[in-house]
C-alpha cells in the first residue's frame, strides 16, 4: 500500500500521525485568493514542480511507488479513481492565455493511469474512474471483478487528486464548505475541506493467501441514487443500497463489521444521509465508527483510496482512527463516532464514499482468509445487443450510417438544435453540449432497443468530459478576479456530470461508471461494463460521446488539432446480459498499452485465437488510429494484417468520423448496423457490398493502447 | 409599493431568465408573489445558489446560509425587499 495526504507521508507516518490526531487543514498557499477568501484546505507542502508533471501525477507515483516496493513484477493492470487530473496546472496556463499544447499534455484525468503504466511498465488493461468523489472506491470494485474473472492476477489499484482552483471555488459556490475546516458529525457542522493526495494498492488474486498479505478485499457494492445532480437522497437509499451490496458481496451479514469507515465530508446532508443509511442497515447496535476527514480533508477521488488503506491499515494493526473535528456529535445522527484514536481487534472494516451524480460505493475489507477466493475460470461473457444510436457531423445514427456507408465524410459537429431536438426545454435548460449528446444518445439507444424496462447500469466513457463547463466556469471565476463564478457549471464539469442525468432520466440505481483514458475511454467502458453487470437480465447502457470545444479541444487534443474539421459526437449501446447469449452479441476482448510492449500485436492475434480463427470468425475489420499516431498506428495494422493474414474489407473509420476521442463508439454502433444487415456497403469496400457470410466485425483501437471489441452474431 | 423596489422586482425578472437560461418564460410570467422554488418556474437547490452568486456579483448582497435562503427565495417581492434593505448601492 502507499499513501501522501496532508497529514503524512507513507503508510508508517500516517498510522503515527492518526494515532497523534495530528490535523492536515490550514490556509491555501498553492494559489493566491482574494482577500477575505482565504478558506482551509489540505494541502501537501513540499515541492512538486517537476518537469511540467502537475502535482495529481506525482502524487500518485510516490504513493504507487511505496505501494510496489516489495514487488519485482509490473502490475499486470492498473486503475485509478481521478477527477483533477493535471487541472492544477492546466488553469494557471488557461488564466495566462498560454496557447503551447506541450504544456496541457498531463491535462486528461485518464493521463495519471498512463503515466504510472509508463513508470511502472504495466503492459494490460488501464481504467481511469472518474465518478467524483466515490472514484477511488469505485476503482476498487473494477479491480477486485477483474480480479475474480482471472483477467489480472496483481493490480494496482488507488485515486489522487490535487487542489486547484476548480475544486476551491466549485465547492465554496455550492456553499459546501466549512470555514472553520470539516467538522464531520459535529451538530455545528457546516460542510467540508476540500484536500488532496493519493493512496495506492496493489491487490493480487490467487488460490491460496500469500504470505505478505495484510488485508482482503472481501467484497464491493455500487448503487446511484438517480436523484439529483449534487445533493445526496437525504434518505440515504442509495448509499445504503451500496453498502449492503458491498456486504453481500463480501458474503459477510452487517452484524460482522467492526468498524466503519464513514464517508463524512462533514456537510450537513452528507452525514444526515449516511447517518440515516447506517440507521437502517445497523438494525441492532451500531459498529465503532470514524470519518477522517476531519483530520486528512476531502481529497475527492483519492479519498475513497486513502482510505481504503487506513481500513487496510485498522485490521492489520488493530487500531480505529479518531472523528477529528467533532465536538459534539449530532443528536439528530444517532451516531456515537470514535472521537480519540483506539487500539481495537479489528477484523472486517466497511468503508463508503458517496459522489455528486449520486454515485454511491463501498467496499468490504477483512482480515486475510485461509482459502483464497475463487478465481473464475470461465472468463468473461458476451453481452447481447438490443439497441443503438450515435452521433456525428452527419447527423443522428440513420444519417451518419448512409454517410458512412458511402464512403463520405461525417466530419463536423451537429449543431445544438439537431443534437437537443428529443429533449425538452426544461430537460436542457442548464446542461451544456457533453450531456446533450449523451442524453440524446442514450434515449435514442434505448428507443432503438423496443425494450420496455429501463436500463439498470449505466456506463459512459469520455476523453475529456464536459469541456464547455469547464471553460466556462473558469473564465467566469478569472473575469470576476476569482470573486464569481457559476455553481452550475462546477456540478456540470465532472466527467460523471452526464452519466448521473441520465440515471436521474431512467431511473437507473445499479452501477454507474464513467471512465477516462483518451481514444480508449469507450472500449474502458465496454470492459467497465462487461465486469460489472453480472445479473441476469440486467438491461444496459453504454455511452461514449465528446464535445469539440473551439478553444480547448485543439489544445488538449493532438489528434484535433492536426485535423481541419472539428468534429464531435458519439454512440450509445444498449445491452442485455443473458445466460446463454445468442443472436447479435459484443465483447471488450483486448486492452493492452503498447509503451514497451513490442510483441502487443502478436499478443492481440494470439487472443483472438490465432490466425485462422481471425479469418473464420470475422468478415470485416473497423481500425481506429487517431490522427496523432498515425505512423505508429498504421505500423501497427500492417503487423496485425500481415501476422493474422486477414483479407477482409479494413475501414480506417477515423478518416470519415473526424477526429475525437468517443470516435470508437461511432464505430462501434455502425459494426451492429453492418452487422444486422449481414454486409459491408460498397462505399466502403472499393468494390460491390461485402456480404459477412454469417461473420462478425472487429473493431480495434490503435496507437497508444491496442484495443479489440468483437461484434458477433 | 416603493417605486425602487417595484424596479427592482422587473430587473430581477429579467436576471433570473437571464442567469438560470429559462428560455420559454418571459419576464411577465413571473407573478411577484409567485413561488419561486419548487413552484411552477421549477427551480430547485442548484438554481438557487446560481441566483445567490448573481446577487452576490450584481448587488453585492450575500445569503450564505440556508434558513435565510429559503426566506429571501420565497418570492419575487420578498427577495426584492431584501435586497433593497441590505444592498450598499440600493440602500438609503
Amino acid at each position: 500500500m502507499g499513501l501522501i495526504t496532508p497529514v503524512s507521508r507513507g503508510v508508517p507516518e500516517t498510522k503515527a500521525s492518526i494515532m497523534n490526531g495530528v490535523r492536515g487543514i490550514g490556509p491555501v498557499t498553492l494559489f493566491p485568493v482574494p482577500r477575505g477568501r482565504s478558506l482551509p484546505v489540505g494541502e501537501i507542502h513540499g515541492s512538486f514542480e517537476m518537469d511540467g508533471l502537475p502535482r495529481t501525477h506525482q502524487f500518485a507515483l510516490i504513493a504507487a511507488e511505496e505501494a510496489m516496493a516489495d514487488s519485482s513484477d509490473a502490475p499486470d493492470a492498473i486503475v485509478i479513481g481521478g477527477t483533477t487530473g493535471g487541472m492544477a496546472l492546466t488553469e494557471e496556463h488557461l488564466k495566462r492565455g498560454d496557447t503551447s499544447r506541450e504544456l496541457f499534455k498531463y491535462h486528461a484525468t485518464g493521463s495519471v493511469a498512463e503515466y504510472l503504466a509508463a513508470r511502472l511498465k504495466c503492459r494490460g488493461p488501464v481504467i481511469t474512474v472518474s465518478t467524483a468523489c466515490s472514484s477511488g472506491t469505485a476503482a476498487l470494485k473494477v479491480a477486485l471483478e477483474m480480479l475474480r474473472e482471472g483477467r489480472a492476477r496483481n493490480i494496482l489499484v488507488g485515486g489522487a487528486d490535487s487542489l486547484c482552483r476548480l475544486t476551491y471555488y466549485g465547492f465554496n459556490a455550492l456553499q459546501l464548505i466549512d470555514p472553520a475546516g470539516a467538522r464531520p458529525l459535529d451538530v455545528d457542522r457546516r460542510g467540508m475541506t476540500v484536500s488532496e493526495g493519493a493512496g495506492m494498492l496493489l491487490l493480487e488474486g490467487k488460490d491460496k493467501v500469500p504470505d505478505n498479505a495484510i488485508a482482503e478485499i472481501l467484497g464491493a457494492g455500487l448503487s446511484c441514487d438517480a436523484y439529483h445532480p449534487s445533493s445526496p437522497d437525504p434518505e440515504g437509499t442509495g448509499a445504503l443500497a451500496a453498502m449492503r451490496a458491498a456486504i453481500k458481496d463480501g458474503c459477510i451479514s452487517a452484524s460482522e463489521i467492526d468498524y466503519v469507515n464513514l464517508h463524512g465530508t462533514g456537510t450537513i446532508d452528507n452525514d444526515l444521509s449516511e447517518a440515516r443509511a447506517l440507521d437502517r442497515l445497523f438494525v441492532e447496535d451500531k459498529p465503532l465508527l470514524s470519518s477522517i476527514k476531519g483530520a486528512f480533508g476531502h481529497s475527492l477521488a483519492a479519498a475513497g483510496a486513502i482510505e481504503a488503506v487506513i481500513s487496510a491499515m485498522s485490521i492489520s494493526d488493530n487500531f480505529v482512527p479518531g472523528n477529528t473535528g467533532c465536538k459534539t456529535p449530532d443528536p439528530e445522527l444517532r451516531l456515537n463516532p470514535v472521537i480519540e484514536p483506539m487500539e481495537s481487534d479489528i477484523q472486517t472494516v466497511l468503508s463508503s464514499s458517496f459522489g455528486f451524480g449520486g454515485n454511491n460505493a463501498s467496499v468490504v475489507i477483512g482480515k486475510p482468509k485461509k482459502e483464497g477466493a475463487a478465481i473464475s475460470s470461465q472468463g468473461p461473457s458476451h453481452l447481447t445487443i438490443v439497441g443503438c444510436a450515435c452521433i456525428t457531423g452527419a447527423g443522428k445514427t440513420r444519417m451518419t450510417e448512409k454517410a458512412f456507408s458511402e464512403g463520405r465524410s461525417c466530419k463536423g459537429i451537429l449543431p445544438d438544435r439537431e443534437v437537443s431536438k428529443d429533449l425538452s426545454p426544461k430537460t436542457v435548460r442548464r446542461i451544456k453540449r457533453l450531456s446533450r449528446l449523451a442524453l440524446s444518445l442514450a434515449i435514442a439507444a434505448h428507443k432503438d432497443s423496443g425494450e420496455s424496462d429501463d436500463p439498470n447500469s449505466l456506463f459512459f466513457g469520455t476523453g475529456w468530459g464536459p469541456l464547455s463547463n469547464t471553460y466556462d466556469f473558469l473564465t467566469k471565476l478569472y473575469e470576476s478576479g476569482e470573486h464569481f463564478t457559476s455553481p452550475t457549471d462546477f456540478i456540470g464539469s465532472v466527467h460523471n456530470a452526464p452519466a448521473g442525468l441520465l440515471a436521474i432520466r431512467f431511473r437507473a440505481r445499479g452501477p454507474n461508471i464513467t471512465t477516462t483514458g483518451g481514444d480508449y475511454s469507450f472500449e474502458q467502458s465496454l470492459m467497465t461494463a462487461s465486469l460489472l453487470t453480472k445479473e441476469r437480465d440486467d438491461l444496459i447502457l453504454v455511452v461514449g460521446a465528446d464535445e469539440s470545444h473551439e478553444i480547448l479541444s485543439g489544445l488538449f487534443d493532438d489528434s484535433v488539432s492536426g485535423d481541419q474539421t472539428p468534429s464531435d459526437g458519439g454512440g450509445a449501446i444498449c445491452l442485455r446480459r443473458a445466460d446463454t447469449p445468442s443472436g447479435l452479441r459484443l465483447l471488450p476482448t483486448f486492452f493492452e498499452y503498447s509503451k514497451g510492449n513490442p510483441s502487443i500485436i502478436l499478443s492481440l492475434i494470439d487472443s483472438l485465437g490465432g490466425p485462422a480463427k481471425i479469418k473464420s470468425k470475422y468478415g470485416a475489420l473497423l481500425a481506429g488510429i487517431p490522427g496523432s499516431l498515425r505512423e505508429r498506428g498504421r505500423d501497427q495494422l500492417s503487423q496485425f494484417l500481415e501476422g493474422s493474414g486477414f483479407g477482409g474489407p479494413v475501414i480506417d473509420y477515423r478518416r470519415l468520423t473526424g477526429e475525437f476521442a468517443s470516435a470508437s463508439a461511432v464505430a462501434a454502433v455502425l459494426a451492429v448496423c453492418f452487422a444486422r444487415e449481414g454486409k459491408i456497403p460498397e462505399g466502403l469496400c472499393g468494390k460491390k457490398s461485402s456480404s459477412l457470410n454469417g461473420k462478425g466485425i472487429l473493431i480495434i483501437g490503435l496507437g497508444k493502447f491496442v484495443t479489440a471489441v468483437e461484434v458477433i452474431t | 409599493m416603493e417605486e425602487t423596489v417595484k424596479i427592482l422586482i422587473d430587473e430581477l425578472r429579467v436576471k433570473i431568465i437571464d442567469t438560470l437560461n429559462l428560455e420559454d418564460i418571459m419576464p411577465d410570467d413571473i407573478g411577484e408573489n409567485d413561488q419561486l422554488i419548487g413552484g411552477e418556474l421549477g427551480l430547485d437547490s442548484i438554481d438557487v445558489l446560481e441566483l445567490v452568486m448573481m446577487i452576490e456579483k450584481d448587488y453585492s448582497v450575500r445569503i450564505d446560509n440556508k434558513e435565510l435562503g429559503a426566506k429571501v427565495f420565497a418570492n419575487l417581492r420578498a427577495l426584492a425587499g431584501y435586497i433593497q434593505e441590505k444592498s450598499p448601492g440600493l440602500s438609503h
